[in-house]
């Protein structure tokens, strides 16, 4: 610690290095990026590009001309199959985030009003379903629902039902297993917006004579509002790319686009088709993530002191 | 924040669906774990009666073992690599000019809304066009991009309450940029760093869909459960399920006990 060593030590905080920092850094610092941006590129940006490209070549007779053209579209909105698979995986995707998000706005307001302790308790129990693997959860709900499972071997031997209910390969089982797999990410966005409300806020609605439930209704759900639009872009987000859970749980009764596109190139290896389907699945994606950008904006809670 | 008392029956209503909820949860997991001991050779709950017959099974079965190596082989290349090359980019981001910066944070977190399928349809396509036949060299970049925005996340809100004045002053003090931030900011990030390894493991671990394209001889855990179920559900795969859930249970208290919690809340925001 000799001072001729160490020139700047008697004033810690000198101009200097910060300036020196800054101007080396700034533009510089984006470097640091480029080791990602470059993996990007290649395993992303390309890949996706070439999707792109693809989707407008030609596939007759299991040969694939390159080319502009839109057979492949033409197909997806004539043949029938595909926009009925299409609006079946849409219709899904909006029934898992309705049943995600009714259950997780209870959770949320729970951990809202819990003590510290309680909150960690719910924290446990929210994250380890998210660390658990997918498919292993499936398994799990395979041996409660299953037809030899244990809800309908536990009814079937106390005497309530004759033959099994069926509770998997359907649309129920998948709903259960999805919302199993997503509550915790609906959870979390709608906890962290109910934690910015001001209760001041919903005290003065009730002192002014508001019921429970109306404080609730006018105060605490508009103020939600950012918190329960993330909720519901990401579930729906999630859903439309489901392909696991539909194929473990919904067996052959449930199709969703993305069981469709593996279908197409993996078995008929109509890779421009499957292209097109990934358009059209990432067309759909992206279109909610603009809706519910604006609508974050027109909901964004105003700031004030 | 409990602005009313707990005794009412609002509060009431919610804790009885939270339990539910909770429930819902864990039950299942818990179930299946019960089941895996079970001694018999066909599974039901309760077990008639316990052992650890189908825990031998498995890891004397070569090939659980080998998807096991697989996958564990594949997740501890991709996660020190996308700690590396996340938390570079974090970095990078969090000291460049404002000016862009929401851009390029968007377009680095964007393979998460990504349906997976599509970046494996993409990927398929590259491997099958460059003839890449051991197809580690597919899968580890492949998870890269998976695993990198949870990183990216994870370290960022780590980066934001950080002080950056402590990394000026250790260089005042004469330390090199490195050694201030090998020194100084890399220990104070930790939970950050912590947080974002342990996702980017798990990530890894799970994936399912990317390396169902991609994989041509490598088997990882996933794609042999997968596999075995086309049959039914045996006892060997509650086993193998108990394995990873017992896993994930040690790896979420880890993840809380680091005070993590938050920083798991923003991973999904």
């Amino acid at each position: 610690m000799s001072p001729d060593r160490h020139p700047r030590a008697e004033a810690p905080d000198a101009a200097p290095p910060v300036r020196a920092w800054a101007r080396i850094g700034r533009l510089r610092a984006w470097g640091l990026v480029l080791p990602a941006g470059v993996l990007y590129a290649v395993t992303f940006g390309i890949p996706l590009a070439m999707l792109l490209g693809a989707s407008f070549a030609r596939f007759q007779g299991g040969v694939t001309t390159p080319g502009f053209f839109l057979d492949n579209y033409v197909k997806i909105a004539t043949d029938g199959v595909t926009l009925a698979v299409f609006r079946n995986t849409v219709s899904l995707s909006l029934l898992i985030t309705a049943v995600g998000l009714a259950c997780a706005l209870p959770v949320a307001m729970l951990m809202r009003r819990a003590g510290p302790g309680l909150r960690l308790v719910a924290m446990f129990v929210l994250v380890s379903p998210l660390l658990t693997s997918i498919i292993v959860r499936n398994v799990a709900w395979m041996l409660i629902l299953g037809r030899s499972g244990m809800i309908n071997s536990w009814l079937i031997d106390a005497g309530l039902i004759s033959a099994p209910l069926p509770l998997m390969y359907n649309r129920l089982g998948v709903v259960i297993a999805v919302v199993h797999v997503y509550l915790p990410f609906a959870v979390l966005p709608i906890y962290a917006a109910l934690r910015a409300i001001d209760p001041a806020r919903e005290r003065a609605a009730a002192s002014l004579g508001a019921a429970p439930w109306r404080v609730f209704v006018h105060v605490t759900l508009p103020l939600a509002a950012p918190g329960l639009i993330a909720a519901f872009t990401l579930l729906f987000i999630l859903s439309m790319g489901l392909y696991l859970t539909p194929v473990i749980l919904g067996g052959n009764f449930v199709v969703t686009l993305p069981m469709m596109i593996t279908d197409a190139a993996r078995n008929q290896y109509n890779w421009p088709y499957a292209s097109a389907m990934s358009v059209l699945l990432l067309a759909s994606i992206v279109a909610v993530v603009a809706v519910s950008a604006v609508l974050g904006r027109l909901f964004a809670v105003p700031r004030d002191a | 924040m409990p602005e009313r008392g707990f005794a009412t029956p609002g509060f009431l209503a919610l804790a009885l669906f939270g339990s539910l909820a909770t429930a819902f949860l864990v039950l299942p997991l818990a179930i299946l774990c019960v089941q895996s001991f079970t001694a018999e050779s066909y599974l039901s709950f309760p077990p008639p009666s316990f052992g650890l017959r189908w825990y031998r099974t498995v890891l004397a079965d070569p090939e659980w073992r080998q998807a096991a190596q697989s996958s564990l082989t594949i997740a501890a290349i991709v996660t020190p690599l996308s700690l590396v090359v996340g938390t570079l980019a974090a970095l990078g981001l969090d000291r460049g000019p404002m000016r862009g910066r929401n851009v390029i944070y968007g377009i680095l977190i964007s393979p998460m809304i990504l349906p997976h399928i599509v970046l494996g349809l993409g990927l398929f396509r590259i491997a099958l066009d460059l003839e890449i036949d051991d197809s580690l060299w597919s899968i580890v970049p492949a998870h890269l991009t998976i695993t990198i925005p949870f990183v990216v996340i994870s370290v960022g809100a780590s980066l934001q309450s950080f002080d950056v004045g402590l990394e000026k002053a250790a260089q005042s003090l004469g330390a090199n940029r490195f050694r201030a931030l090998w020194h100084i900011t890399l220990p104070i990030i930790r939970p950050g760093l912590v947080g974002g390894g342990i996702f980017a493991f798990i990530m890894s671990f799970d994936e399912f869909i990317i390396t169902y394209f991609l994989a041509v001889q490598t088997r990882t855990l996933p794609l042999e459960i997968f596999d075995s179920l086309r049959y039914q559900v045996s006892p060997s795969i509650a086993a193998v399920s108990a394995l990873t859930i017992a896993a994930s249970a040690a790896l979420t208290v880890a993840l809380i006990l680091r005070g993590q919690v938050m920083a798991g809340g923003r991973i999904v925001q």
